[in-house]
């Protein structure tokens, strides 16, 4: 059974790393992929992701097209083309990004799972980088499991200025059945806080192919008349 | 300095304590088949199941119910932790073999495992 004194530890550090990321008040597209730490080997995967922002300002479209592949027990890379619709409404390619995840603990093996996360991404045809760490936490209370990420993000180049700040990502989620898996996300960076419900599932085909799918409806609760965000994604795992 | 490395020794043994010691059942993968393929645990424990691969070939240890995937390559082991968990059956496959390689974790009070055992 999990101590009160354990569950205690977890909800202040979780609370902490809300509250600070929430404290760096710039704007961005935070709504995105919540990370779990966990990595199997001999497994590849396309990705797709769509987030869509409507807030007063106008919509912001962002696509993610990607491939992974485990490097071994623990580690995984993953390599993105990114693209979004500009403000001519073409959309085009905007950047490439390569993303490392590596399980730093065993499933299951202490109090939580722990995980940590490397990405670097350049915008395309552009002096303009963005490098990205943080760890990703998993905790499991039965049929229910909270992921956190705390992500701290580094942007770099000629053509911005350099900065730095940070974001918190949370989500609950209720394994029903591996088709259905509902969740609250919480997103925090930023001049953004967000709060919505997410829908993911899983389907398995054969061996080790199988389809990943995720849906979630994120409202902005920072005071903008209307800030929401539309994502989905699609992963084929074989 | 030196304050900051006591506080993540404390830390790290706090999070760490829960894995040392812990009861282990071993599961050996034969021909594509658990052995045993039915195994029994106390509820409320962390449990560490040792897979142990006689096959030439991977496996892959696959379980919605305990929610663990483990990849055990051939001639080789892997240990899954499960648990917590309450009292009841929770059932796990080999996802290249799902039709021979099944099994299942059979939750019982930790009264009833002391009986049994």
């Amino acid at each position: 059974m999990i101590s009160r004194q354990s569950l205690l530890i977890f909800a202040v550090t979780m609370l902490i790393s809300g509250i600070a990321a929430a404290q760096e008040r710039r704007s961005n597209n935070v709504v995105d992929k919540i990370y779990h730490p966990y990595v199997l080997p001999l497994e590849q995967e396309f990705e797709w992701r769509i987030m869509s922002r409507q807030n007063d300002e106008g919509n912001a479209l962002v696509q993610r097209v990607s491939f992974g592949h485990s490097i071994d027990n623990r580690l995984t890379l993953q390599a993105y083309l990114v693209g979004d619709r500009d403000e001519t409404d073409e959309f085009g390619l905007v950047a490439y990004e390569l993303e490392a995840r590596w399980m730093l603990t065993e499933q299951g093996k202490y109090f939580a799972d722990w995980g940590a996360l490397f990405e670097i991404e350049k915008e395309h045809q552009e002096d303009s980088w963005e490098f990205t760490t943080g760890i990703l936490v998993e905790k499991e209370f039965g049929r229910s499991s909270v992921t956190s990420n705390y992500l701290m993000v580094y942007k770099f180049g000629n053509l911005v200025d350099n900065s730095f700040h940070s974001e918190f990502r949370l989500q609950y989620r209720y394994r029903f059945i591996p088709e259905i898996q509902p969740a609250i996300e919480l997103y925090t960076a930023e001049d953004f806080v967000g709060l919505g419900p997410s829908f993911m599932g899983i389907h398995r085909f054969e061996a080790q192919k199988q389809i990943k799918w995720e849906l979630g409806f994120i409202a902005g609760l920072n005071g903008d008349s209307k800030d929401h965000t539309l994502r989905a994604s699609l992963e084929f795992e074989f | 300095m030196q304050k900051y490395r006591y506080c993540l020794t404390i830390i790290l043994l706090i999070y760490s304590a829960s894995a040392f010691a812990l009861p282990e059942i071993t599961i050996t993968i034969r021909d594509h088949l658990f052995y045993p393929s039915e195994v029994l645990v106390p509820s409320g424990q962390k449990i560490k199941l040792v897979f142990i691969n006689q096959d030439p070939t991977p496996e892959e240890i696959d379980s919605f119910e305990l929610n663990r995937e483990k990849v055990v390559f051939g001639n080789a082991k892997a240990n899954v932790y499960i648990g917590p968990l309450e009292e009841g059956e929770y059932h796990f496959f080999g996802e290249f073999h799902p039709s021979s390689a099944v099994g299942k974790v059979i939750v019982i009070s930790p009264e009833a495992y002391a009986n049994a055992y």
